[in-house]
């Protein structure tokens, strides 16, 4: 499946995205510290960590939606923090469990949306047919979004970010709630987008998801980094090789299976 | 006894929220609302207890020539509809909208114990509520009729008189709500509000003594209780409750509890028989909703009313047809809009003969084109304040769509002031137009009137936009949750101040005509123009105060 909205040269392929020391503090709460990161062009980039490790933080910041208390993140050569109408034009941004205005048809959220990103009207539509018929949303819509499964709900969230031709695309969990055939086609979506010069970011607690689409991974617990690399390089962190992403991931956050075996047996006693 | 056990395991969560919201919040605003609100209840029930001192004191100088029984009956009568209005939003809530029947329901307990629970949950809630607006009163009576056992007794009737309409009504909201489609819960609560508060101010319009003239002439009638015999007959439980209430007030305990007897046992059987049929009805899956009705065609309406826009920025044009569509086809935002009108047409409507002869007698002159204006005054009191401070909180949960576009907070409270004075300058402007065309104060008067309004109109939403930018909330599911408190108190006061400045500024070129000779029209457009202005620098200053605290917004 080939998804071309904008089909013309390939962009510069340097660093796209980058983050500096990038530090998010709640308080006495820091739910991000000293992030550094680099994402290239073409790059799709898997973002782990376990539940509240900073992910969904970290991605805030690099949209705009959360001001980081210190540190910086550019978005194609854009700061964020100081031009963030400039760089928020360059991203397209999927959050996770996407809140959408539930008295819209999905047809009139993305006209919406593509007013919002300055998209001209006749390019937008015919963007908005591409797309709908893309996700198999055509045949519903006019139906009010307030009808729509959370799989539907964030097929529209991915063709609403879709719709101004982004150079990032971020996705917060983009495969929850999904069935598996939407899955696939999402992935496929996103590697073709890569393949045009563009990136993702995106992401996801199904590792296997990850270990199979993404040309880099960076692994975040309790708001640091931990690891950064191809999964080859990953395996070498760790010091074995053949290790399963999965294994990586549990070496590198903190294995907890003797606490589980223990709870369990505590349990049934 | 599974069911009283559930209602009381929930009664607890529930008290554990409200404290985890409150004085647990760990948040000071939180906690300096709650003690405020406390404080309120305090005064409140000082004053409820002076002036049931008083009336008792007065009762004993003048003897009042009223049936205490037939008070009473009809005091539970009107409980009564109280009762069947709450029920219908709490069980509608409890089975549409809160989303933890589901797991209530997965407990390994028997369904109708869970709705029973939910049941006892509701019974209780009204108890405390009647104790909360009665207690002083109650306390009063017993120290004057020096019977301790009042407050006792009268707190008796109220856990028992509740359960049979809970029970009722919530069998009812079983049977009726397979016929609600899924997602549409909210608009049918939302539907039942609105007809309960059209419904109770028609009848007092119609009904209440003092509402019978034409609010400009002095009552000629005494007051006298509404006569519905039907409200003490002994077959019905508000006859029993008020012979019990009757007989607790009089110190005859054997009468009371025999008149308490048939309560509780009519209560009890109710409850009995209502939770069976409930859990028959929930297990024979009778409240699976209708799936809701497809969509044919987009809005045409829409695209019409974006063509209508052409001279303003395509991002703003497209949050004023958003908007829109998610006012008019949501019932709880389409209220915000028709409420207003309908209660003007009960305030001034039914009185606009009497009230235009009034104003036309008057002649000639600003006076009575000033006066003119109050529907349309009224009409943007509550537009401004409905739509225009919760035009940013519109947005709820979904604010991440603007906030992640590439567009300035500044444009989407451009955009935000664009779709509240569109609407509300326009419904505004008509009404005014309309009544000075009936009124006929001369038509230099008239326009300047109309100007004015049209001005303050545009103004005053516009000032209502920025308050509700500064005290906007986004994390609301529910739309009655749109609007923060702070933010109508300080729009009412604004409104209030603006208006009343204008007034004033308006008076005083009269009186400055008459006292100077200049001539009075043109103090009174210059006073228009001051007028005018002012609002538009408060308006200008709501909106940039708004939009710093919506650049400082962070979602998190």
């Amino acid at each position: 499946m080939n998804f071309r909205l904008n089909p013309g040269p390939p962009l510069d392929w340097g660093a796209v995205l980058s983050a500096r020391l990038l530090t998010k503090r709640y308080g006495s709460l820091t739910a991000v510290e000293d992030l550094d990161l680099e994402v290239s062009a073409g790059e799709l980039f898997g973002f782990l960590g376990p539940n509240g490790a900073g992910k969904t933080t970290t991605i805030k910041m690099l949209v705009g939606l959360l001001r980081p208390t210190s540190g910086s993140a550019r978005v194609a050569g854009i700061d964020i923090t100081a031009e963030p109408e400039r760089a928020k034009a360059k991203i397209g941004y999927v959050p996770d469990a996407a809140t959408l205005y539930d008295k819209l048809s999905a047809r009139e959220f993305l006209e919406f949306s593509g007013d919002l990103y300055h998209v001209e009207p006749r390019l937008r539509n015919r963007r908005i047919d591409a797309l709908l018929k893309l996700f198999d949303l055509s045949e519903r819509s006019n139906d009010f979004l307030s009808g729509y499964s959370r799989g539907m709900r964030q097929k529209v969230s991915l063709a609403a970010a879709l719709l101004h031709d982004p150079q990032v695309l971020f996705l917060d969990e983009p495969t929850v709630g999904l069935d598996p055939q939407s899955a696939r086609q999402m992935k496929d979506i996103l590697q073709d987008f890569c393949k045009e010069g563009k990136t993702v970011f995106f992401s996801t607690h199904i590792l296997e998801i990850a270990e199979r689409m993404c040309t880099r991974l960076a692994i975040i617990n309790r708001g640091r980094l931990v690891a950064m690399g191809s999964l080859q390089e990953l395996r070498h962190m760790v010091g074995q090789d053949g290790q399963s992403l999965e294994q990586i991931f549990l070496e590198l956050t903190g294995s907890r299976e003797e606490d589980v075996s223990a709870v369990l047996r505590g349990l049934e006693s | 006894m599974q069911g009283l056990e559930v209602g009381l395991l929930l009664w607890r969560a529930q008290l554990q929220m409200f404290l985890n919201q409150t004085i647990r919040s760990g948040k000071p605003g939180r906690i300096a609302g709650t003690i405020i609100a406390a404080a309120v209840i305090v005064l409140a029930w000082a004053w409820e207890a002076f002036v049931t001192w008083l009336a008792i004191q007065a009762a004993h100088r003048v003897p009042v020539l009223f049936d205490d029984l037939h008070l009473l009956s009809l005091a539970f009568l009107a409980y009564t509809a109280v009762l069947v209005f709450s029920s219908l939003v709490f069980s509608f809530n409890a089975l549409l909208l809160n989303p933890d029947l589901d797991l209530l329901l997965a407990a390994p307990r028997p369904v109708e114990s869970i709705l029973a629970g939910r049941m006892v949950v509701q019974v209780l809630r009204l108890f405390l509520l009647s104790l909360l607006f009665t207690a002083p009163a109650l306390i009063v009576l017993a120290v004057a009729n020096h019977n301790a056992l009042i407050p006792f007794g009268f707190a008796a009737l109220y856990l028992l008189y509740p359960v049979y309409v809970v029970v009722i009504i919530s069998l009812l909201s079983l049977l009726l709500v397979r016929f609600i489609p899924v997602g549409r819960g909210r608009e049918v609560l939302t539907l039942f509000g609105v007809v309960l508060a059209l419904g109770i101010n028609l009848l007092n319009f119609l009904l209440n003594p003092a509402l019978r003239d034409s609010g400009f002439t002095r009552r000629s009638q005494a007051p006298s209780l509404p006569d519905i015999p039907v409200a003490s007959a002994p077959w019905l439980p508000s006859g029993w409750a008020g012979r019990s209430a009757d007989a607790i007030l009089s110190g005859n305990w054997l009468s009371a509890i025999g008149w308490i007897l048939p309560l509780l046992a009519a209560s009890a059987a109710i409850f009995v028989v209502g939770t069976i049929i409930s859990g028959r009805l929930y297990l024979a899956g009778w409240i699976q909703a209708v799936p809701p009705r497809r969509r044919q065609t987009g809005s045409a309406r829409g695209r019409r009313l974006k063509g209508a826009l052409p001279l303003i920025h395509p991002v703003l044009a497209a949050i004023v047809v958003k908007d829109w569509r998610m006012r008019t086809r949501d019932l709880a935002q389409l209220v915000r809009f028709a409420m207003p009108v309908a209660f003007l047409f009960i305030i001034f409507g039914l009185r606009f003969p009497r009230l235009l002869g009034s104003i036309r007698s008057l002649g000639e002159g600003p006076a009575a084109a000033m006066l003119g204006l109050i529907p349309a005054w009224v009409l943007l009191f509550s537009l401004s304040i409905s739509l225009g401070l919760t035009a940013v909180s519109l947005e709820g949960p979904a604010i991440w769509v603007f906030a992640a576009s590439p567009n300035t907070t500044l444009r989407l409270l451009q955009g935000k002031c664009w779709s509240t004075a569109l609407p509300t300058t326009t419904v505004v402007a008509l009404l005014a137009v309309i009544a000075e065309i009936f009124i006929r104060p001369g038509w230099l008067w008239a326009a300047t009137a109309v100007l004015l309004a049209i001005a303050q109109a545009a103004t005053l939403t516009i000032l209502m936009v920025g308050i509700g930018a500064v005290f906007a909330r986004f994390d609301w599911t529910d739309a009655r949750r749109m609007l923060h408190p702070a933010a109508a108190f300080i729009g009412m006061a604004s409104f209030g101040i603006v208006t009343g400045a204008s007034a004033l500024v308006l008076g005083i070129s009269l009186a400055l005509a008459s006292a100077t000779g200049f001539p009075e029209f043109t103090t009174w457009l210059a006073a228009v123009t001051v007028s005018i202005g002012g609002a538009i620098a408060v308006a200008a200053l709501g909106v940039l105060v708004g939009n710093e605290r919506l650049r400082g917004l962070e979602l998190g």
